[in-house]
């Protein structure tokens, strides 16, 4: 982790839209407070509760990344979790040892590299041409047709992808026809980036643009007709209205992104494994499944999970001081 | 009786797809330093030592003959149903307690639960009390199960299927935390009151111990082979082909039928069969003894690299469907429906049902398995074993009066073939689930989706074939062809012996695999194979060989 706290980056601009009206920087007390927010802090609980259940209690199962955890030890699951033999970071040194592990975590960062050049662009581009779909009728057509394929399952996806493009497909069978011998598509782990990230795009493109839709129609029309009667074009205003307007939500999307880095997905590539060999395929989620889940080792893959987690938090934290440094909100800032 | 088979039969192709081990790669000299990791050594136990724990052998008296009679361990067949059924079990076998909770696998679509199932209804009303079912997907059965066992929260009766078994890690201790010791129920003559339960071979029971106790009610195995090679004899007819005889003609007949135009393509993966043609070794997943007694894995024999070597040429000729090389989720079974593949290796389970849903859309449509042949001369090697389908476990703690209980409906569900019980189980209520025609119970469509052998999964029984009115000429076919192969099937040097393997080598299991499909794939050269295997020994193999080798010395043998 880096040295210092990475929150108190101060802002690079003060904020003239929050002139600070408010003199006396001494809060209330806690029960007058209370008896101000309780209906605000009524209406988190549900969150909170959810949060604690569900993310924050689980969060005690990590220390078995620190055992040779066996769950049938005791008579009780929790007196498991207290019998189970301490082995300190013997699994995150086996882990670490594992050459196979290194290879899964290169894959997974070249992917997520990848698509964040290839693929996080796309949907804001999308975005941008439907909001200038005037006609309703014609845009929601088209949000549907682009939305739809995010609820297919991946092995509907995969399966499409090798219907159109395999060695069986569409576009080979056409070839064959013309007399060409079809190229490897499915099944060439030299460009099995490249088809992932296609697989990707084609299943969560439009699914994308919903949050960039939603960030468009907060923008102030006014703004546009201000600009149009000072004569900027197109282009000027996409570019001094549309982007900068659009700008605290990209930041935001791209660091929780970069937190996210070492996770690309699981099924998507199971499926294609044999197709293009473990060493294109292999990425750090079907490596804990292989060495982990399928083989009952939790504590080796609590590990492998923790280790994924800590580098998530890295990244956001460092992300977020870089959001910070350059005039952003970030994922959240200092109140 | 259809998923059973299917399933008994799938193991090896199951195990292939979902991949198999237990326990992280303990990497030796690399550990030292402020931690360690313990390594579990895996476990042998020898079942001719729990000869006193199994239930006295004792057939029940039934007023049948078989029609063909077969070489153990293939079941004996009938081609028509017997006229009179009889009432095995009088006393209805329920005290009218709590319902009893079961999860048990479905391949397919999963049947209605509780009171919206009448079958359900119709059987747990002969039991008196209700057995309520969590019926849970077949394919990821393993997952489901992991789960529930390592939450420890398991229902009162829960199927394992055994080729589920050796992917469940640490499964003898799981057994040991959360499941009733039956022996005292069971052992000897304490079964005389569970006279089904008498009627199951021993061998089965054997294989129902644990950590030296009995601790499931076996599900003994209706089809030694696991693998079979089908191919679609109605289109190799039509090409006035016919099923290859060696392994050149295999390659050959590939050649042929194979049309990238058409859209046919010979093969899914039959590298499995390959091994088996080239009679590399399949006990205990792949193991033999060397002349010098020593035991030696299939990678490491010739045989295994002339069937790699095979293999590699047939994908180097395209005669795999490229589906089927693209995605695990494509469905190969539907290409040999749809006549886009020609031969498919698969569990004989796949048969029969195939057979008779397929020709009511295809005119013709017949399915046929090739007689395994051997690749390099003599007799051909045919993989099998009688390990049981599935072991029904009981849930630790619910006490005595309550075992009984279940054991009792239990019983009632093992009634075999030729008694009402079995009748009823198998075919439901008559005119709800089946209707009687042609001397025998037809079943409707309701049967059908409501009949998912749920009972069947929670019991065992003398395996038959039982009559197949859709498919008049299947039972003699398949008896045909099982009985020849039983001749050639291959001798377990460790029959009797039941193993949990070490860690390291469980966990090693789907990484070199990988790697053997890579060198498959042409991905990298067959040189390769040596370095492989050398991988192989050193990250596991050699200590499972120990194992093995000892268990033998062990043994007396």
């Amino acid at each position: 982790m880096t040295s210092g706290p990475a929150l108190d980056a101060p802002p690079a601009e003060p904020k003239p839209a929050t002139p600070a009206p408010v003199p006396r920087r001494r809060r209330a007390p806690i029960r007058a407070r209370l008896r101000r927010d309780w209906p605000m802090l009524v209406m988190v609980l549900p969150g909170v509760l959810l949060l604690f259940v569900f993310h924050y209690l689980p969060m005690l199962g990590n220390v078995v990344a620190f055992q040779d955890y066996n769950p049938y030890l005791g008579d009780s699951p929790l007196r498991a979790l207290l019998e189970s033999p301490w082995v300190g970071l013997g699994n995150f040194q086996v882990l670490f040892a594992d050459p196979a592990f290194w290879d899964a975590v290169w894959n997974t960062l070249s992917i997520t590299a990848f698509q964040l050049v290839f693929f996080f662009p796309l949907p804001i581009a999308l975005a941008l041409v439907l909001n200038s779909v005037l006609s309703r009728r014609l845009r929601g057509f088209v949000q549907t047709v682009v939305y739809l394929p995010h609820f297919f399952s991946w092995v509907l996806v995969v399966t499409f992808f090798v219907q159109m493009l395999g060695g069986a497909g569409l576009l080979s069978q056409e070839l064959r026809q013309a007399g060409i011998t079809p190229p490897e598509i499915m099944t060439n782990p030299d460009t099995f980036l490249v088809l992932v990230t296609a697989e990707a795009v084609w299943k969560d493109l439009g699914w994308g643009t919903i949050v960039f839709l939603a960030a468009l129609s907060t923008i102030d029309t006014h703004l546009y007709e201000a600009s149009a009667v000072d004569g900027a074009g197109r282009w000027r205003r996409t570019w001094h209205i549309t982007l900068p307007g659009l700008r605290p939500v990209i930041v935001l999307l791209l660091i929780l992104r970069l937190g996210d880095a070492l996770s690309v997905g699981f099924e998507q590539f199971l499926l294609q494994r044999d197709a293009v060999g473990r060493q294109a395929a292999e990425v750090l989620d079907t490596f804990v499944y292989h060495q982990s889940i399928a083989t009952g080792d939790y504590g080796f893959g609590a590990a492998a999970g923790l280790f994924k987690a800590v580098v998530g938090l890295v990244l956001i934290l460092v992300a977020n001081r870089l959001a910070h440094a350059f005039g952003e909100n970030g994922v959240y800032s200092r109140s | 009786m259809t998923t059973p088979a299917s399933a008994s039969v799938n193991r090896r192709t199951f195990l292939n797809l979902v991949g198999l081990g237990v326990a992280a790669a303990g990497t030796g000299g690399l550990l030292a330093g402020c931690g360690e990791k313990a390594t579990q050594g895996g476990a042998t136990q020898n079942l001719d030592k729990l000869a006193g724990l199994v239930p006295e052998h004792r057939p029940l008296a039934l007023n049948i003959k078989p029609d063909v009679l077969s070489t153990r361990p293939v079941p004996d067949g009938y081609t028509t149903f017997p006229s009179a059924l009889t009432d095995a079990i009088t006393d209805q076998p329920g005290a009218g307690g709590q319902p009893i909770r079961a999860m048990t696998p479905v391949w397919g679509p999963a049947p209605p639960s509780g009171a919206k199932n009448a079958y359900l209804v119709a059987v747990n009303a002969e039991l008196g009390t209700p057995v309520e079912f969590s019926v849970q997907d077949g394919m990821t059965y393993a997952d489901k199960l992991g789960a529930v066992l390592g939450a420890r929260d398991v229902p009162d009766l829960l199927c394992v299927p055994d080729w589920e078994v050796e992917k469940l890690p640490r499964f003898s201790d799981a057994v040991n935390a959360l499941f009733e010791d039956l022996t005292p129920y069971l052992q000897g003559g304490n079964v005389a009151g569970y006279p089904m339960l008498a009627t199951l071979p021993t061998g089965a029971w054997r294989n129902a111990c644990w950590n030296d106790r009995l601790m499931a009610i076996p599900n003994p195995t209706d089809g030694p082979f696991p693998l079979a090679l089908f191919y679609r004899k109605d289109l190799l007819d039509k090409l006035s082909l016919t099923y290859p005889r060696t392994i050149d003609e295999l390659f050959e007949v590939g050649k042929q039928v194979t049309d990238p135009g058409k859209g046919v393509w010979a093969f899914d993966d039959i590298f499995q069969m390959v091994q088996m043609f080239h009679k590399a070794p399949g006990s205990k997943e792949g193991w033999r003894l060397r002349a010098d007694g020593t035991p030696e894995h299939k990678y490491e024999t010739p045989e295994f690299r002339q069937a790699v070597e095979f293999m590699i040429k047939v994908y180097r000729a395209g005669m795999v469907h490229p589906d089927l090389m693209a995605s695990k989720g494509a469905d190969a079974k539907q290409l040999l429906q749809g006549g886009k593949i020609l031969f498919k290796q698969d569990g004989l389970g796949m048969w029969q049902p195939m057979q008779a849903e397929q020709q009511q859309v295809t005119k013709g449509f017949s399915v046929q398995p090739v007689p395994v042949f051997s690749a390099t001369g003599g007799d051909p090697l045919v993989w099998g074993d009688d390990d049981p389908i599935s072991y029904t476990f009981v849930k630790k703690g619910l006490g005595k009066a309550r075992v009984e209980e279940i054991l009792r409906v239990i019983n009632w569900c093992s009634a075999p073939f030729g008694t009402e019980e079995f009748q009823l189980r198998e075919f439901g209520a008559e005119g709800t689930h089946h209707r009687r025609a042609g001397g025998g119970p037809v079943k409707t469509e309701l049967g059908f989706s409501e009949i998912q052998n749920q009972y069947f999964f929670i019991s065992g029984r003398t395996p038959v074939l039982q009559p197949t009115p859709q498919t008049p000429t299947f039972v003699k076919e398949a008896l045909a062809y099982s009985n020849a192969m039983v001749r050639f099937m291959e001798k377990d040097p460790w029959d009797g012996l039941k193993f949990e393997m070490p860690a390291r080598f469980k966990a090693q299991v789907v990484p070199i695999t990988d790697k053997i499909t890579d060198i498959l794939r042409g991905r990298r050269p067959i040189a390769d194979l040596d370095v492989v295997v050398k991988e192989w020994r050193s990250s596991g193999g050699d200590e499972a060989r120990e194992l093995l080798g000892t268990a033998l010395s062990d043994a007396g043998r």
